[in-house]
This record gives structure tokens, sequence and C-alpha cells, in this order.
């Protein structure tokens, strides 16, 4: 196709031979016209000597005929010498003529004329000078007379004369010649100059025609596409090179249309798949967006768990995802024998035209038919060189990928499998957050986040339950309004000495030490906290936020106060007896005392001894029941003789205060331990005995309901408040009335009580009728069915 | 001279009686803060043993009572505790407190004291 370079080519050479045979017209041209015009200066000037040499020969012609004369007349030798003189010079001045004329054959004739004439005329002239010489001046003149050579002589001159005008008029011819030499060679130049410049403008609009417009076109067209335009097509119907060109580039607009929008494409797939969180919406992305492309109906995303298997996550265009994937996680192991997963870890898209082609497992050939699957296509997801899961596609109908295809679901691959990290990341990221959100709010300890500048962004629970504030209310405040806290004087501690101003200023965790602070809560009132901060820091160690911790120790407090008490309780209880025995014993010693005192010293150091054994026993038994070695002995029991065995003593010791039995007959035998279930009833007659010092009467009635037997013990004593009911059964509590310290005790009766009723699976309570007395009753169940904690 | 025992147990009373009652000494007894108190004002004795762990008022407040009234100012009053820390020690002796006894004690070394406190004070002992 090189119709252009051929026609430029032509064209070319054209202009070149035009220049060429322009340059040899003007060289020639001037060569001829100086070769000429020199030819015929030297015509002209030849013609200028002949002419001379004529004139020259016409004048010595004159002389001689003058000196003829002269000598005729005279006779003088002189005379007739320089007749003979310029006779011979005339004849020299004849032949330089014959000798000049000789280029021009046509003066021959002439010349010879010329010639013949002066020989006659000499031959007459020679003559009359015979004559003279013989005859003497009057014979010559008469000879002369008759005038022959005059004739002759005039002949001749005419002869001349004739010559100069043919020689002047060749002179004059010649002249002329030269002149139309010029002429000739100057419309030679014009007109190769004006061929030369037609052929010029031929060429410039051939060139305009066949070259100018189309570079144009191509020119706009390939800006365009520089441009990014490729919408437009580019046509150009020019049958040479720059048609061809730009043929070519549309065909390169088609294809780069054709990848911009599959770019376009690809675009909106990836902005649709980096736009899904969850797994599901990443599989419905990429069915939506692939599908359309390669045409296929269902999707099925599976991703790489922390184990590093991989697990069936979404699926996407089946009828009942549900049953779909349990049939799919039942194949799962056949799955994944049949995946050629070596090739999909190394990133290749694998694609089964027809299901019905590939030899497989039965159970995977039930499931493609179950699943109406014909075809699929499997395109592994690698992100940052690992693989992290698989997408498949489904046809319904046989389907191979065409290389496009293939590379458009490879690239594809890419970004959804980007997605997918990103999505699983997500995941463990809510997961992560999940877990922190719930221990955050489950935890029980108070806790408070703030930002860097101590203002909080979350609350706890367990503190919205302490401080009275809702989480809601205290978005945005600053924590030590939130949580105002005072030392032990009742005195606000400023923010800035707070653990977490200081955690916050430090990027160092820092915590109140030990106990004495005071959280004044939104109603006013005010709980012992132990508060510990913290910075929350970012990976650069930069300071984000704070946390802080608030524990409330009010229980710890009670705890350490009731600890106190305790303490307090048992020295005194321990040390009362103590001195009574170290006291008394002392005095048996040291001093001399009558019997009788004696005897009532040592009775008094016997009780006391009694007294601090109760007490050694009850702090073991408390101690025993707490740490579970506490075991019952149980078999059956006669609880009529059991109540009457305990009452015996009490009966035999009071004084003021009658102590009765309600025992119906026929009670059933029940298990129990019954040293236990003594100890149960002393406590309680003992407390009612103590209890009731004004006297009065102690009932201790038995009841059988049930197959469970009912023990009650009333009095006539102080009573208690219905605030002292609620803690009676707790360890060391003992209501605080002076009655009851006058009474004396550890606390610890009717915890034991409580503790051993429980042991054999019973329930005890207490009614009370403030200074009307009070009615402790427990039951024991009849089956048999003892508290599996003591049961031998 | 004039004693008189508080303390709400009644053993208690019976050693500190056991204790000096071979001597004249005239002892009176109070069950609780509240009946020391009242018996102090009313017998004005010589000294007090006073147990700090009493119902409806405490040995501390009855000694801090008794020596802030002009009339019974003068009379000696004996802490007989069973707390014995040294911060209860404190705590009596800020209370006005002439001498701190701590449970168990040796009932001699009480009647030493007794006695010492009625050498001090002859006048006062009526006899």
């Amino acid at each position: 196709m090189g119709r252009l370079r051929v026609q430029l080519s032509v064209l070319l050479a054209m202009l070149g031979l035009l220049v060429a045979a322009w340059g040899a017209t003007i060289f020639l041209g001037a060569r001829n016209g100086q070769v000429s015009t020199e030819s015929q200066q030297f015509e002209v000037s030849r013609f200028d000597e002949l002419r001379r040499a004529a004139a020259s020969f016409r004048v010595r012609l004159v002389d001689a005929s003058a000196n003829q004369r002269d000598y005729l007349l005279t006779s003088d030798r002189r005379a007739r010498e320089r007749f003979d003189a310029t006779c011979r010079q005339a004849e020299d001045r004849l032949a330089q003529v014959g000798e000049l004329a000789r280029p021009w054959p046509s003066l021959g004739p002439m010349l010879q004329r010329i010639r013949s004439g002066y020989v006659s005329w000499e031959r007459q002239t020679l003559g009359e000078i015979g004559v003279h010489d013989r005859f003497g001046t009057g014979a010559a003149m008469a000879l002369v007379a008759r005038g022959d050579s005059s004739l002759r002589f005039a002949q001749l001159r005419e002869r001349n004369e004739a010559l100069d005008e043919v020689l002047a008029d060749l002179q004059v011819s010649a002249a002329r010649r030269q002149r139309s030499t010029y002429r000739e060679t100057q419309r030679l130049a014009l007109d190769a100059a004006v061929m030369i410049l037609a052929t010029v403008t031929l060429i410039f609009f051939y060139l305009r025609r066949a070259v100018g417009a189309p570079a144009a076109v191509l020119r706009w067209a390939s800006s365009r596409l520089a441009g990014g335009d490729l919408t437009t097509p580019i046509e150009l119907s020019v049958p040479n090179e720059l048609g061809a060109v730009a043929a070519d580039l549309e065909v390169m607009r088609r294809h780069l249309a054709g990848r911009i929008d599959g770019l376009l494409r690809l675009r909106e797939l990836s902005a649709q798949v980096v736009g899904a969180t969850s797994l599901q919406g990443l599989c419905d992305a990429a069915l939506s967006g692939l599908g359309r492309e390669v045409g296929a109906v269902r999707a099925a995303l599976g991703a790489v768990d922390r184990d590093g298997r991989l697990r069936l996550r979404a699926l996407s265009g089946f009828e009942h995802p549900e049953a779909t994937a349990g049939r799919i996680a039942a194949a799962h192991h056949e799955l994944c024998a049949f995946l050629a997963l070596k090739t999909l870890l190394a990133g290749q898209v694998v694609g089964i035209g027809d299901v019905d082609e590939v030899p497989k497992p039965v159970a995977l050939g039930e499931l493609a038919v179950v699943l109406r699957i014909r075809a699929l296509a499997l395109v592994p997801l690698v992100s940052r060189g690992s693989f992290v899961g698989l997408l498949a596609l489904f046809w319904e109908q046989p389907h191979r990928l065409d290389t496009e295809q293939e590379a458009l679901l490879g690239l594809a691959g890419n970004h959804i499998a980007g997605a997918l990290a990103a999505a699983l990341r997500y995941e463990e990221a809510e997961r992560a957050a999940g877990e922190a959100r719930a221990v955050f709010y489950a935890i029980a300890d108070g806790v408070l986040l703030t930002d860097p500048s101590g203002r909080v962004t979350a609350m706890n629970h367990a503190l919205e339950l302490l401080g009275g504030w809702t989480e809601a209310q205290v978005q945005g405040m600053p924590y030590a309004e939130v949580l105002p806290v005072e030392d032990e004087h009742g005195r606000r501690i400023s923010p800035e000495a707070r653990p977490l101003a200081k955690a916050l200023a430090t990027g160092e965790p820092a915590s109140d030490q030990g106990f004495g602070v005071d959280l004044v809560t939104r109603d006013g009132r005010r709980v012992p906290v132990a508060v510990s901060s913290a910075p929350i820091l970012d990976p650069r160690g930069e300071v984000t936020g704070g946390v802080d911790v608030v524990r409330d120790v009010s229980r710890e407090r009670e705890i350490d106060e009731v600890k106190s008490a305790l303490i307090s309780t048992v020295s005194h209880e321990l040390r009362t007896p103590l001195t009574l025995i170290h006291g008394f014993a002392e005095l048996l010693v040291l001093r001399d005392m009558p019997v009788e005192r004696r005897r009532a010293a040592a009775e008094e150091i016997l009780e006391a001894s009694r007294r601090l054994a109760r007490l050694i026993d009850d702090l073991l038994s408390v101690s025993r029941m707490e740490s579970g070695r506490l075991i019952l002995d149980p078999r059956p029991l006669d609880v009529a003789g059991l109540v009457e065995r305990t009452l015996s003593p009490f009966r035999a010791m009071a004084a003021r205060h009658s102590i009765r039995s309600e025992i119906p007959g026929g009670l059933p035998v029940i298990w129990g331990d019954p040293d236990k279930v003594e100890q149960i009833l002393t406590n309680l007659v003992g407390n009612a005995i103590k209890y009731s010092p004004a006297g009065g009467e102690v009932v201790v009635a038995v009841s059988c309901d049930d197959d469970e037997i009912r023990v009650s013990v009333r009095d006539q004593g102080i009573g208690m408040s219905p605030r002292d009911m609620g803690q009676l059964f707790e360890k060391f509590y003992r209501v605080d009335r002076d009655e009851v310290r006058r009474a004396g005790g550890t606390g610890l009766g009717l915890y034991i009580t409580k503790r051993l009723v429980e042991m054999h699976g019973g329930r005890i309570w207490a009614e009370s009728w403030p200074g009307a007395g009070s009615e402790f009753s427990f039951t024991l169940p009849g089956s048999g069915e003892l508290a599996g904690e003591g049961r031998r | 001279m004039k004693l008189m025992i508080a303390d709400d147990e009644p053993a208690v009373r019976a050693l500190v009686h056991a204790t000096l009652e071979d001597d004249d000494y005239e002892i009176i007894e109070a069950g609780d803060g509240v009946e020391a108190l009242e018996m102090a004002r009313a017998e004005n004795p010589s000294l007090v043993l006073l147990d700090i762990m009493m119902p409806r008022l405490n040995g501390l407040d009855v000694c801090r009572s008794i020596k802030s009234d002009p009339h019974t100012s003068d009379i000696v009053v004996v802490m007989l505790t069973a707390q014995a820390r040294e911060r209860d020690r404190e705590h009596g002796m800020a209370a006005g407190a002439d001498h701190y006894f701590t449970k168990p004690f040796s009932p001699l070394a009480l009647l030493d004291l007794v006695e010492r406190v009625r050498e001090g004070q002859p006048d006062q002992t009526p006899r």
C-alpha cells in the first residue's frame, strides 16, 4: 500500500526533472547565447574588416588610376613607380578581401567579378602605359580618350560598391541574428519557470488533498484519543497510508473503549464489593457484578477460617440458601478433595464447562443435580499472597469460559479477595469489639472511657447503677463531673489529682492507693470506691483516651468493719471468761479465803471455762461449716424424745421461765444427726430464755404435716424489729439493743443454727412482735432426704 | 473509801468484789453506762472502775462525762476493759481516764492500785 509514497515520488520526480530542465535550459541558453554572440560579433567585425579592406582596395585603385594618368601625362618615372606600388597594394587588398570573405562562399562570385574587373582594368591601363612608352603621350592620350580604361574602372568601382552594400547587409543581418538568440533563451527560461510553478501548485493541491486534510483529521482524532474521548468513531476514507492509519486508530479506539468499558464494569464491581462489609453482601455483589458479565446465575463464597480451613460463608442466587448450605456442608470433604486446590492456590481461575463431563464422586453428582448446576467457575481469592477464600460461580447450562471472561474473573477475583480480606478483618474486629463491649458492659466494676481530654465516651452498666447516671446523659461530660470523689474527710478531690488525670498525662496506669475515697453519686450518696485508671494508647504510644475503673468497695469496707467488729467481739468474748479465770484463780492462789468463797470462785472459774469452751466450739463450727468439713451423722430420730431430752437441763436451770413442750403423738421417725438437731434446739431455746429477761413462758411445739416435722420455739421476750429480722441469720449479726448486748453472745448462734437446719434439708424462719416475743421455727424433712452437703 | 465498779458482766463485778472485799471498801456496782454515770453523780465515789463495752452508754463516754462535770471530775477513773490495743488505750487516756487496765487483769495489781489511790487521797476516804 505505498500509494501515497508512489504518488509523492512521481510528483517529486517530475518536479526534479522540471527543475533540472529549467537549469539546463538556462545554462545551455546562456552558453549558446554566449557562443553565438561571440561568433556573430566575430562575423560583424569580419564584415567591418572586409568592408575596410574593400574600401582600402578602392582607395588604392583610385590612387593607381591617378598615378597612371599622372605618368601618362608627365611620363615621370616616379609616377610610374607609384602606379606599380599602388597596384601591388590594391592587389594585396583584394587578396585580403578574398581571404577574409572565405567563410561566406556566397560572396565568392561577387569577389570573382571584382577580381576579373580588376584584372581587366589593370590590363587596359598597362596597355595605355605601353602605348605611351611606345607612341608617346599623345597616342596614349588618344587611347585614353577612347575611354576604355575609365569604363573598366567605373565597372570595377561599381562592383566594389556592390560588394560593400552586400557586406553592409550581411553585417546588419548578423547583428539582428545576435539579438534574436537572446530572446529565445529568455523565452525558454520563462516557459520552464511557468511549468515549474504549475507543477509546484499541482503538488501543493495534491498534498493538501491527499495528505493535509487527512492529517488534520488524524491529528484531531488522535488528540481526541489522547484527551480520553473514546466514543467518537474515527472515519477517514482516504485510500492511502493515512486512511490505513485512521482505520488502525479506529480499531485501537474500539479496543480501548472496550478495555475502558471493562475497567468501568470492574470498577463498579470493585465499588460494590468494597462497599460490602458482610460476607453475604460481598457474595451478592460479586454475583450481581460478575453474573452479568459471564452469565452465571448463582454464587457461593468460601473463606479460609482462622484454622486455615475453607468454609462456606455465603450463598447468592439459591432458592433455599440454608438447605443448600447444609447440603454443601455435608459434602465438605468430597468437595475439598474435588476442588483443584493446587491450581486455585496458585491463583488460577478454574472453569468446569460441563459438570457431566468431569469425573466426580457420586455425592457431588447428586449435589449438582439437586442444586441444578451444570457448569461452574472457581475463582481463587488471593490477597497479599495468601489464599483467603474461594468464589464459585454456577451456571444452569454448560458454559465454557473464554479467555476474556477468565481474565475478567481473575481480575475481579483480586478485588473480591481484597474486599474479603477486609470483610474478614472487619468481622474479626467486630467480634473482638463485641467481646470487648460485652466485657465492658458486663463487668461488675464500674468502667468509664474518656477521650484524651477526659470527656466521657462510654460508661458501663455497673457504673450507671453505681453513680446514678445513664450512659447517654454523660456523653461528652468531663469525667470529674460525672464521678466526683471525696477523700475520707469529705473534701472534694481535684480532677488533676485523680488517677485518670495522671494516666492521661503520663501514659502510665495509676490508681488511688488503698481505700478512703468516696464517690458522690448523682443523688448525693457517698459510696466508698477504689479507682484505678489507665491510658488507652494507640500503636505509636499516643494517648487516645483513658479508662477509669471504679470499684464499689462498700462491701469490702463493710466486711472490713465487720471483721474488725468481729475481732473486737471475739476478743471481748474471749477476754471476759479469761479475765474471770485468771482473776479468780489468782485470788485462790494468793489469798486466804473462807471455804465458801473459794467454792464460789471455783464455780466462777468453771462457768467461765464453759463459756470459753462454748465460744471456741461455735467458732470452730463456723469454720468447719464454711470450709465444708462439718458433716452430719444421720440416723433415725425420735423427735419427741430428743426435744424432751434437750429441754430437761433448761428446765432444771430456769428459775424465772417456764418451759413447756407441745408434742403430738404418732410423729414419723425422721433421719437426722441427733447431736446437730439437739444443738439447733438448744440454741433456739437458749436464745428464747436469754432474750426474755423478764421471764415468761417458752413453748416448744412440734407438729407434722406432709411428712415434714416442724419445730417452733416461742417466747414472751423482747422481740425484734422488722429491720433486725432481715439480718438475723447472718454471721456475727447482733441486734443492736442494750438487752441484747447485756445478754452477751458472739452473733454466731443463729448463723450456725440456720446452717445446721439447711444441712438437714430443712428451713428456718422467725416471726416476732417487738416487746411481746418471738417465734423461731424450723422444719426437718421426714422422708430422710438430707442435704447432700453433709451426708455420709 | 467508796468505789464503783461498772461492768455489764456480773462475773467481772463479782471478781472485783472478791478482790477488794477484805479491806474496808464500800463497793457499789453498776451494770451499764447510764447507771454508772447516775451512780457516780449520786454517790460520788473516790474511784471508778469502768468497763468500755457496756450497754446504753459506753465507758469512754461515761469517763468524759465524769471528767467534764466539776462535781465528779475529782473521781479517779480506772478503765478496766477487754480492749487491749494501744489505740484503745490512747482513746481511753484521751477521754480523761487516770489509769488503763486491760482484761485479763491481775486482781492483786488492781488492789495495789486502789491502795495507792487511797493513800494518795486519805481525806476523801470516808471511814
